[in-house]
């Protein structure tokens, strides 16, 4: 395309001076509706989980040496929707002072592990994960260790931290 | 490099001469009341923008309507700002649309050879119009609920097929579940179906035939 002819005196041609303008603007605009447009996609995946201390039950139900599992109805909020929620975890104590908080969620694909009391291990029902009593990785696919809580006891009344 | 790239696919579709075509045609000279059109495309493009962000997290059924409408607005960062341009937007469409209309009245711009581009015009207003009408009971607050009860009954009263209509609208004798889900479908998948067909075509003709010169006097 032939460049338009520019008058004397003048840097840009006016139709340069069109485009640049258009352009501006026309970016001005793009970003206005981007930038909102990303934060209003991605936020709910940004938002920090929020922890809370959750009592779990009285400590005197923890039987010494044996994990005892505890379960409790937590509220829970997803997007805009208040839920009832089962929460559950396996608690250990040796010597009736420290406790052990774990979860009883498998470390390999998320299911849900049990512990046998006859064969003193916990047992995954999908891949058979095998865990000790404590914890630990006995056999079978989890990468690591089973979760723990950061938990502690007030009045006799154990709590764990979730989130 | 972006010229090279340009070149590269111009070679093989020409697509220069498609860009000069749709932006470097010659028009007469003409006032501010023919941007009405380009004004009525830009509204529109919003609506679609912020139309297909508000499904991301709005569910069209009584239990979460509202709430998700809630969430969208209070909660999800600038979810009021998709949500106010969507609302305002829709109002602004409306408005914008009949002006357009009014400018190629007067001026008329209707008249031979024009006459199918006033003809798709005609089924885009009947296209905004069933948008706004549609889009006023998603929220599926009170005013939305009501302004919909009364608008099926407007339509109820038609001589002859008024019943027809009315259950056909709600999708039975009630505003319902049903009423929701039909009326979502209808303003996310049936309109903007017309809406692309129609506004292709319209935006065509407009290019092909080029616009009208503001009419002299006594012409």
């Amino acid at each position: 395309m032939p460049e338009e002819p520019k008058e004397a005196g003048e840097k840009v041609s006016r139709g340069n001076f069109m485009k640049m303008t258009i352009a501006g603007i026309g970016g001005l605009i793009g970003l206005a509706y981007t930038i909102p447009s990303i934060a209003y996609v991605l936020g709910p995946a940004l938002q920090k989980a929020t922890s809370e201390w959750i009592p779990l039950g009285s400590v005197g139900k923890v039987e010494t040496g044996v994990p005892t599992l505890f379960k409790t109805t937590i509220q829970t909020q997803t997007g805009w929707i208040s839920n009832e929620e089962e929460f559950s975890a396996y608690v250990l104590t040796e010597d009736g002072q420290t406790y052990i908080v774990m979860s009883n969620v498998c470390t390999h694909l998320g299911c849900r592990v049990r512990w046998i009391e006859e064969k003193g291990n916990f047992y995954c029902p999908c891949h058979n994960g095998v865990f000790s009593k404590n914890g630990a990785v006995v056999s079978g696919p989890p990468p690591r260790p089973l979760d723990r809580y950061e938990s502690k006891v007030e009045n006799d009344i154990l709590y764990v931290k979730r989130g | 490099m972006l010229r090279d790239i340009g070149n590269w696919m111009d070679e093989r579709f020409g697509w220069r001469g498609v860009w000069d075509t749709i932006f470097k045609r010659k028009i007469p000279h003409v006032n501010w009341f023919y941007t009405l059109g380009s004004a009525t495309l830009f509204v529109a493009v919003n609506q679609a923008i912020t139309g297909i962000l508000l499904t991301l997290y709005y569910v069209p059924t009584p239990d979460h309507a509202y709430d998700s409408v809630v969430y969208i607005t209070t909660q999800l960062p600038a979810g009021w700002l998709i949500r106010g341009l969507h609302h305002w937007g829709a109002s602004a469409m409306v408005i914008l649309t009949v002006a357009h209309l009014l400018r190629v009245f007067f001026y008329g711009a209707y008249k031979y050879p024009r006459e199918v581009t006033w003809m798709t015009g005609m089924v885009l207003l009947l296209v905004v119009i069933g948008f706004g009408f549609t889009g006023y009971l998603l929220p599926w607050d009170q005013k939305a609920y009501w302004a919909t009860t009364v608008g099926t009954r407007i339509a109820g009263v038609a001589p002859f097929v008024g019943s027809w209509v009315l259950s056909i609208a709600r999708g039975g004798q009630e505003l319902s579940a049903v009423t929701l889900a039909r009326f979502f479908g209808t303003h996310v998948w049936v309109l903007p179906t017309l809406f692309l067909l129609s506004v292709s075509l319209h935006l065509f003709l407009v290019i092909r035939i080029g616009i009208s010169a503001v009419p002299e006097k006594g012409e």
